[in-house]
């Protein structure tokens, strides 16, 4: 059997000591599978940046492993990618020295993987803005570069954190189609935090619902419709289905929306 | 259009000074010595123009001096200061200390140690100003967002890598911050210095102008010092937007989004 893609075995994570003590994450086991889609949801405050920080190897566990395609890790890996919420560009670069700054920064920005960022640009529906500065894009526009830039150096692992969470409503829907889109062209392994249920279950092979304080997998829903989905295709009965359980397990866990 | 009225003010609020300047001298009979009129000051600089170039030139080039110096050693203390916490831990509340300390009281001794060359000028003008820049930019470099430090991180970024390609531009705003208000104290600290110790410079002109109660060249040489000041300012402001025209177009769109 080929190694998880990511594995995490028993780990946990605290904060502080005594009377500031949080535990973020507590014997967390979780594999995630070979070009897999988990999504991640929970009420804020209850783990989930801390889950991909480790995964991410931004943060060490406390006690207990995580593991990249089969390797214990103590730093991040070389094979990962991030979004955050904010797209964190830098103002100085223009939209496409935004996106080499992965490759300048891992010292592999040959030719050919410069001519690639266009490719990336044009993926994500950025064609003819690569002159741009950041500032001149809508919020969007801006989380979209910083989604090529978590791809331009091929990672396996794709992490991202609510990366959709500061959009309004309409633009979210699109970036969840055209990320459902990149990620089936790609193939990458995605790790997907959200708080948002309907997200979760429209992009997710299996969504792990995590319950706060302290932060445990209370459950692994797994999502069966077919792809691509789109918004139309929701309106089936097992999107409801798994909507619903999710919403009850996160009710379980005391969270109300 | 916008700039000139935005000009208008301050120009406005000068003409008024200068009017009433002249109405306090003729209407209280003020003595030439205590509160020459505008114009005679005028005429003075009118007349002693080269003599006032040549010792304004030389408070110039000490302020320069010292204000190169500043940025040449207080950034890369600075810098220091951030990448490690033990030099932190140690310098810090000594280099804060030293500015509850009156830096002009230092002077005299420097010119005891270092003489009347040029050398202790700059020393003294450094002691003056220095502390802004190193202050601000330990503020700039630690002000990057956390995500920004982590994204970084994920690239596997050198120590050297996280300071030249995000910590230092990200602390630019700051750095610009500090060098105006730096390079204001660079002049005060050219003048200081010419006090305790020189034959020449506007510091020293006005000591004598002091000292022989000639009111009118100590308001030429005031006249001098703050066309300086003004000059050096708008020089690191333009230099500011030269090199980091990003920050002034973020400023703009944050307060066309906020209003
Ligand atoms: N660096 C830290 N130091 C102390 N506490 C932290 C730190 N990071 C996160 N926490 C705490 O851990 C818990 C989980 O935080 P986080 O993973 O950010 O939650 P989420 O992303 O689900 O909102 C919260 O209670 C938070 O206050
Ligand atoms: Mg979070």
């Amino acid at each position: 059997m080929a190694a998880a893609a990511i594995s995490l075995k028993g780990a946990s994570k605290t904060f502080g000591s005594d009377r500031n003590r949080v535990d973020a994450l507590v014997d967390i086991d979780l594999d995630v599978g070979q070009a897999e889609f988990l999504a991640v949801v929970g009420a804020s405050g209850c783990g989930k940046s801390t889950l991909l920080r480790l995964v991410a190897g931004l943060l060490a566990p406390t006690r207990g492993e995580v593991l990249i395609g089969g390797r214990r890790i103590d730093g991040p890996d070389p094979g990962i990618g991030i979004v955050f919420q904010t797209p964190v560009l830098l103002p100085w670069r223009t939209v496409r020295r935004n996106v080499e700054l992965q490759l300048d920064i891992r010292g592999i920005s040959t030719p050919s993987a410069r001519q690639h960022v266009d490719e990336l640009l044009n993926l994500v529906g950025l064609s003819g803005f690569g002159d741009r500065k950041p500032y001149e894009l809508s919020g969007g526009m801006q989380q979209r570069v910083s989604i090529c830039r978590a791809l331009i150096h091929d990672p396996s692992l794709l992490l991202m954190d609510e990366p959709f969470g500061a959009l309004d409503a309409l633009t979210r829907e699109q970036m969840n189609l055209e990320l459902q889109r990149i990620w089936m062209e790609t193939r990458k392994t995605v790790l997907f935090i959200t708080h948002s249920i309907t997200e979760a279950v429209m992009l997710g092979d299996r969504v792990v619902v995590i319950t706060p304080r302290p932060g445990r997998i209370m459950e692994i829903v797994p999502v069966r419709l077919p792809r691509p989905r789109d918004f139309s295709a929701l309106r089936v009965p097992e999107f409801h289905i798994a909507c619903d359980r999710v919403r009850e397990l996160m009710n379980a866990a005391g969270f109300t929306e | 259009m916008q700039r000139l009225s935005g000009l208008a003010y301050p120009l406005a609020a000068v003409v008024g000074a200068v009017v009433l300047w002249y109405a306090i001298v003729i209407v209280f009979h003020v003595p030439k010595y205590i509160l020459p009129l505008p114009g005679a000051v005028y005429q003075r600089i009118v007349e002693d123009w080269t003599f006032l170039m040549y010792h304004s030139g030389i408070t110039l080039y000490e302020t320069l001096g010292g204000f190169a110096l500043s940025v040449i050693l207080g950034i890369p203390i600075a810098i220091a200061l951030v990448a490690s916490r033990t030099l932190d831990r140690a310098l810090m509340p000594w280099l804060i200390l030293s500015q509850t300390f009156p830096k002009v009281a230092l002077a005299p001794l420097i010119v005891v140690w270092f003489g009347l060359g040029l050398m202790p000028k700059l020393l003294i003008t450094f002691l003056v100003a220095f502390f802004p820049i190193v202050i601000s930019t330990v503020v700039g470099l630690r002000s990057a967002e956390r995500e920004m430090l982590e994204l970084a991180e994920s690239m596997r970024a050198t120590r050297l890598q996280m300071f030249w390609h995000f910590r230092i531009p990200l602390a630019l705003p700051n750095i610009f911050a500090g060098l105006k208000v730096s390079v204001a104290f660079a002049v005060v600290g050219a003048v200081i210095a010419e006090w305790v110790g020189a034959s020449a410079g506007l510091g020293y002109l006005l000591m004598r102008a002091n000292a022989n109660l000639d009111t009118t060249l100590l308001f030429a040489v005031l006249a001098a010092l703050m066309v300086i000041g003004v000059v050096l300012y708008y020089a690191v402001e333009i230099l500011e937007r030269v090199s980091i025209p990003w920050h002034a177009v973020i400023r703009l769109a944050d307060t066309a989004t906020t209003a």
